[in-house]
């Protein structure tokens, strides 16, 4: 079954503008783990939005586990997010709340007892390595701190599907290694990974399914890929 | 859903806590333009007060002639009061009116030793219920059959301050108008404030609602919280007010402020003005919960879009 499912999809912003996704048709199976590379302005981003359904295609479907989210009714949005956990480069944390009630936010939103709550959270942040950080508000934190809180936030729920828009953008080489194993372990519980990224090192690093975006058109798609075609001609 | 709602409430309690300083000029601003509103709406019904004071002074004198037979008197005063704009008719004797202005100049009797007997005529005091319907009481009056008989020349014998009534009308209502007009234009300003400040407010925090939106909350999970914390913001602001409100009336008949209407010689009845003031105050306190939430939901609509 695909978690994924792009048919020929066209997003223009501007009428006139070049598209920023031009026709593109992509499937993630479940349990997969995806990089999407590309340099900036090659659609990534769009693509990630589209999928969170925070915009809408111009042309084409794109169904994320079996959902036209063209067809979504306004009040199920929320329920397509929550079966997204969703990583960005800038983390995305709310200011005013501790590591703790940041992750317990996910829960929140979903109505989750109280008692799964106090149990759930602390369990995740202790897998993402942030046990001793619970009650610290993400401005005390280091980049890779908050990008950890971010990612027990966005899997505390379980989603089937986990999108990351560069979640290494901000983070040095080291801490985003540990931050890409992190990734790896999440979908080795069996969830659908998808990772948009220029970090080149990283993608080398994981030899994973690569899709290639230029011009908003897809053009490479690789299992256990590179980033790109100077790292394929040295293989 | 109740255990949800403890949840906003927490929420809203702990984020006015964490966003103080926003928190603090939201409540000062509900507070400063509330107590503007609420004491000039005070000071209105005092001057309102003032105002029904004259316009109760309004009176209508019906002279009579002193050959009218009694019961035919006694007639028209009986049919008078039957009428809904009428509260009372007194019948004033030709004694008694002399009587009443003998004490008028008590102080200088040498100007009645002059009078020779007693030129006054008897008459009907008609006092009304509403006294802007002066005008057409005294037509019926006038009207009445066979009121020959009684009054010698209705036109001129049915007497209620011709001249100054319609002045004292037309500038009564002036001031009432004023009154409700810079009432109703001081409470839009004061909503066109309270609205901004929440509105800014939470356009400081616009980024939270995204990612509140990002993280799968629906639009009433994250309207709750910030529409109770301005409930919240919209309730000390409006009781702050109250309190101070509340120290100025009492200190007002305290220092006896207030009976100085009384030495002006406007007679009160303070019992309805203080049942008026705290309606006022329950008002405003309404007021401030009703602004609260409507602002924190208007400013809110933007960042909820689909």
């Amino acid at each position: 079954m695909n978690v994924i499912e792009v048919r020929k999809v066209t997003k223009i912003y501007e009428e006139g503008e070049k598209p920023a996704l031009d026709a593109v048709d992509f499937y993630v199976s479940k349990g997969e783990f995806v990089f999407l590379v590309g340099p900036s302005g090659s659609g990534k981003s769009t693509f990630i939005r589209l999928l969170l359904r925070e915009i809408l295609p111009t042309k084409g479907e794109v169904y994320v586990a079996g959902q036209n989210i063209a067809r979504l009714r306004p009040w199920k949005i929320p329920r397509l997010r929550r079966s997204i956990g969703c990583v960005f480069q800038d983390f995305k944390l709310l200011p005013n709340k501790t590591a703790f009630e940041n992750v317990a936010f996910a829960l929140e939103v979903i109505n989750r007892p109280a008692h799964i709550i106090r149990t759930q959270v602390p369990e995740v942040l202790n897998l993402v390595g942030l046990g001793e950080k619970f009650n610290s508000y993400p401005d005390e934190l280091s980049g890779g701190e908050q990008q950890r809180v971010s990612i027990a936030r966005s899997f505390v729920n379980r989603p089937p599907l986990l999108l990351a828009d560069e979640p290494t953008g901000n983070l040095d080489p080291a801490t985003s290694q540990e931050i890409m194993s992190l990734l790896n372990r999440i979908n080795r519980t069996g969830t659908t990974v998808v990772v948009a990224t220029h970090d080149r090192e990283i993608v080398n690093a994981w030899r994973k399914r690569v899709v290639a975006l230029e011009g908003g058109k897809i053009v490479r798609d690789q299992t256990r890929g590179v980033y790109g075609y100077e790292e394929q001609e040295l293989i | 859903m109740r255990k949800k709602m403890v949840y906003f409430i927490k929420e809203a309690f702990t984020s006015f806590k964490r966003n103080l300083v926003m928190s603090i000029a939201a409540v000062s601003t509900v507070f400063l333009t509330l107590f503007l509103v609420g004491s000039f709406t005070f000071l209105a019904f005092i001057g309102s007060k003032l105002i029904d004071a004259q316009e109760k002074k309004v009176e209508i004198e019906v002279f009579l002639s002193e050959s009218a037979p009694s019961e035919k008197i006694q007639g028209l005063q009986n049919r008078i009061v039957t009428w809904s704009e009428v509260s009372r008719v007194r019948y004033v004797s030709k004694n008694d009116a002399l009587k009443r202005l003998k004490s008028m100049f008590k102080d200088a009797p040498e100007i009645l030793e002059e009078l020779p007997g007693n030129p006054l005529s008897p008459s009907l005091q008609v006092r009304l219920k509403d006294t802007r319907k002066v005008e057409s009481v005294a037509l019926k009056i006038k009207k009445q059959p066979h009121v020959k008989e009684i009054i010698n020349d209705p036109d001129k014998d049915v007497k209620y301050g011709q001249k100054y009534v319609p002045k004292l009308f037309a500038v009564t209502r002036i001031f009432r108008w004023a009154g409700i007009g810079t009432i109703s234009l001081l409470g839009f300003a004061s909503l066109v404030l309270i609205v901004n400040t929440i509105r800014l407010a939470i356009f400081s925090r616009r980024r939270e609602v995204a990612i509140m939106r990002l993280v799968g909350a629906s639009n009433w999970f994250i309207r709750w919280p910030f529409m109770l914390e301005g409930i919240f913001q919209g309730l000390i602001g409006a009781f702050l007010t109250v309190v101070i409100l509340f120290i100025i009336k009492t200190s007002l008949f305290k220092y006896q402020i207030i009976q100085f209407f009384t030495w002006l010689g406007v007679s009160m009845d303070y019992q309805p003005l203080l049942s008026q003031f705290y309606i006022l105050l329950l008002a405003l306190i309404l007021g401030g919960i009703v602004i609260g939430a409507t602002g924190s939901a208007i400013a809110l609509r933007r960042f909820l879009k689909v």
